[in-house]
């Protein structure tokens, strides 16, 4: 009982710290120089560039491309006449109702922007995640159950290979490579060129063919962290009294495994395991950014690149929110798994 | 000094692993000789004897050419140097006259890593080859990568170690403090976190960047009060799980006091935990460091970094000795990184795996 009221507490303070988060973030956009208006100035020069207005520079932007009027005009749509916290506040009251804004950029909604990235990312997502667990966790138990013996010396060999080097590089070298060197894979992308005129068939496998290098990128570095994680707490579990009294009044060594050590030994698997769902819809905008996949990570950071601060908002509500979800769910898998866990006492 | 014998056997232990104590041994070696990296990958002659006296330029002031006889005063080009005294030497020899003496020992890689070697008949970046010494290439500005590889691992290995203990003892103290006292500390700490790790961390970079361009220190700052986080989250879990043990609950009916609870019984139960982060976070810190720079918000050019080096490379794919040289030269560091911090956590572990039939 104790610890439902706890939980339902922390849904209740996810509101405060998502407040805490945006104003923290709109303010900085407010403090830094170089915002979207700036920006748009600056595009609006250089499409009039042509007509000779080449040399002149930021200072000389005020008066040539659009007029005084039109500037407030822009400065009031996108609320950067008030001060911080009165935008803040109307921003808020738009994303209470589910209106994300403009983006500056690509002057459409801010959450069709956001969502016709959706799909990519989660096909990464998700298939990063089941190939990982399905591999890590058995592999890990294999590991420490033959703890020095030849397979697990070589199964490290491999998995320190992924542990030790970052996924981006591995994301270089496998480009590098497989692709530019070798050409056995497509140089990026979601999906080929002339993807709409292949048969349903010919899609799946161009889709697979894309997605080789970035899934072996994806699994490597969450792969190794999960499968150490396993095996050392697993190993640790092995070697505790509890274990040792099973042992002793009878069970085999596979039942004491099964039985007592694996659910003691997932806990520390657990306390990331929440998290997972910001991972799957946000993935690594470094991946994306190599293999220029189209997703949400690549649209965030090209969106912080280009000083479209609506879009930067956007997405940080929703990983915030997902974030913070995904906190308690680590949190409820804990729990779950270990009783002896009271949190909020 | 007496060592404690705990330590004299987790020592032991450590060093019966033969993988970890090999790759401390390596990366204790190569940290050693980066110490003195300017006499091994320098565009400065080690020593040069001319007219008969003995000079060391690699920790000296720059020294002109017109020093050495030649007919410009800015920096000696010590390659151009030993070609004029080889030079000498073969018109003494073909004169039949008294060869003049002078010599001089350049580096084993005689460039440094800041230095454009252009060329006429061509453009960087320059395959490598060991005519012209630059034994990994040149990258697209004509420098030398060996020479910034090495370099660039000097500035890495500095960064991720001090990053490292600067997170480990703010990330330590608040997790067990959070998982110790509970309640309205812990709740107050979590959403602070939640906040603080939410606040996107590149973001954070840029914004100081456009403000300031970041150094070392800078660099450091930002990263570690955006980075402290992630040691507290396990922190805090594994102390709220030890906590809930019997062993404190004897330990305070014994009347310890909660600084003991905390030091001498929570914090040994969770050191084990603590010590397989090591590896990844050496890693974390060579490789958070290098991602910066691949997106160019990291150290100013034209410091040497191996994220420079990597952008460049994906940007000249043609050209594949950019990228192999650095993505070898940071798999191989790395995998010796990891390969100690097994060989430290199996070291350390109190408790030993048995085997049962």
């Amino acid at each position: 009982m104790e610890t439902t009221s706890y939980f339902i507490r922390r849904f209740l303070l996810i509101v405060p710290t998502f407040l805490g988060i945006t104003l923290l973030v709109f303010a900085v956009t407010r403090v830094v120089p170089g915002g979207p208006i700036e920006r748009m100035l600056n595009e609006a020069l250089l499409a009039g560039g042509d007509r000779g207005a080449a040399v002149a520079g930021p200072q000389g932007v005020g008066g040539s491309a659009l007029s005084d009027d039109q500037l407030d005009q822009l400065r009031a749509y996108y609320g950067f006449d008030k001060p911080v916290l009165v935008s803040y506040v109307e921003w808020l009251g738009k994303v209470v109702v589910l209106d994300l804004g403009r983006s500056t950029r690509y002057n459409e909604p801010v959450w069709e922007t956001i969502r016709d990235r959706f799909p990519i990312s989660i096909f990464y997502g998700l298939t990063t995640l089941i190939l990982t667990y399905a591999v890590c966790i058995p592999l890990g138990m294999a590991k420490a159950m033959r703890h020095h013996s030849h397979f697990d010396n070589v199964s490290s060999g491999f998995v320190f290979f992924g542990y030790a080097v970052p996924s981006y590089v591995v994301g270089i070298a496998l480009l590098t490579f497989l692709a530019s060197q070798l050409e056995w894979f497509p140089l990026g992308g979601f999906v080929s060129d002339n993807y709409d005129q292949l048969t349903p068939w010919q899609k799946v496998v161009d889709v697979a063919h894309h997605a080789v290098l970035p899934l072996m990128s994806y699994m490597a570095g969450s792969f190794a962290v999960t499968t150490f994680m396993m095996k050392n707490s697993l190993m640790d579990n092995l070697s505790a009294d509890y274990v040792r009294t099973a042992i002793a009044k009878g069970l085999s060594f596979r039942q004491a495994v099964y039985r007592h050590a694996l659910r003691n030994s997932l806990i520390p698997i657990a306390t990331s395991f929440g998290n997972n769902i910001s991972l799957i819809l946000t993935g690594s905008f470094l991946i994306e950014r190599i293999f220029n996949i189209d997703g949400f990570g690549l649209l965030g950071f090209e969106s912080l690149v280009e000083r479209d601060y609506p879009v930067v908002m956007g997405i940080l509500v929703i990983s915030s929110l997902l974030f913070l979800v995904g906190n308690i769910l680590s949190d409820i898998c804990v729990a779950i798994i270990d009783p002896r866990v009271k949190f909020g006492q | 000094m007496r060592l404690r014998p705990q330590t004299v056997k987790q020592w032991r232990r450590f060093r019966s692993i033969r993988r970890g104590y090999w790759s401390l041994l390596v990366i204790g070696a190569l940290l050693a000789l980066t110490l003195v990296a300017e006499l091994l990958v320098n565009s400065r002659a080690i020593v040069v004897r001319y007219e008969g006296s003995y000079y060391f330029p690699t920790y000296a002031d720059f020294m002109p050419g017109s020093q050495f006889g030649l007919d410009y005063d800015y920096e000696t080009n010590y390659r151009e140097l030993a070609a004029s005294f080889a030079e000498q030497r073969e018109a003494a020899a073909a004169s039949g006259a008294e060869p003049p003496g002078n010599w001089l020992i350049l580096p084993p890689v005689p460039y440094n890593p800041f230095e454009t070697d252009f060329r006429d008949d061509s453009f960087p970046p320059y395959p490598p080859s060991l005519s012209t010494q630059h034994y990994l290439g040149t990258d697209v500005a004509g420098r030398d990568i060996l020479a910034r590889l090495v370099y660039g691992f000097r500035l890495a290995m500095a960064f991720a170690v001090i990053l490292l203990l600067c997170n480990y003892i703010v990330g330590i103290a608040v997790g067990c403090a959070m998982g110790f006292w509970g309640g309205a500390f812990d709740l107050i700490f979590q959403r602070l976190i939640e906040i603080w790790s939410n606040v996107p961390f590149l973001y954070v970079i840029m914004i100081v960047a456009s403000v300031i361009v970041p150094n070392f220190w800078t660099l450091i700052g930002i990263m570690v009060v955006f980075g402290w986080m992630a040691m507290t989250w396990y922190m805090r879990t594994s102390t709220y799980k030890e906590k809930a043990r019997e062993y404190v609950d004897a330990a305070r009916a014994l009347g310890a006091s909660s600084p003991r609870i905390v030091f001498r019984h929570i914090l040994p139960n969770t050191i084990s935990i603590i010590v397989t982060f090591i590896p990844f976070s050496v890693a974390t810190g060579v490789t958070a460091l290098t991602a910066l720079d691949y997106l160019g918000f990291g150290l100013p050019p034209p410091t040497p970094s191996w994220g420079e080096l990597l952008a460049q490379g994906t940007a000249n794919l043609q050209s594949p000795w950019i990228v192999t040289s650095v993505v070898v030269a940071m798999t191989l560091v790395l995998l010796m990184v990891a390969y100690v911090g097994e060989a430290i956590r199996e070291a350390f572990d109190p408790k030993q795996f048995t085997f049962y039939e």
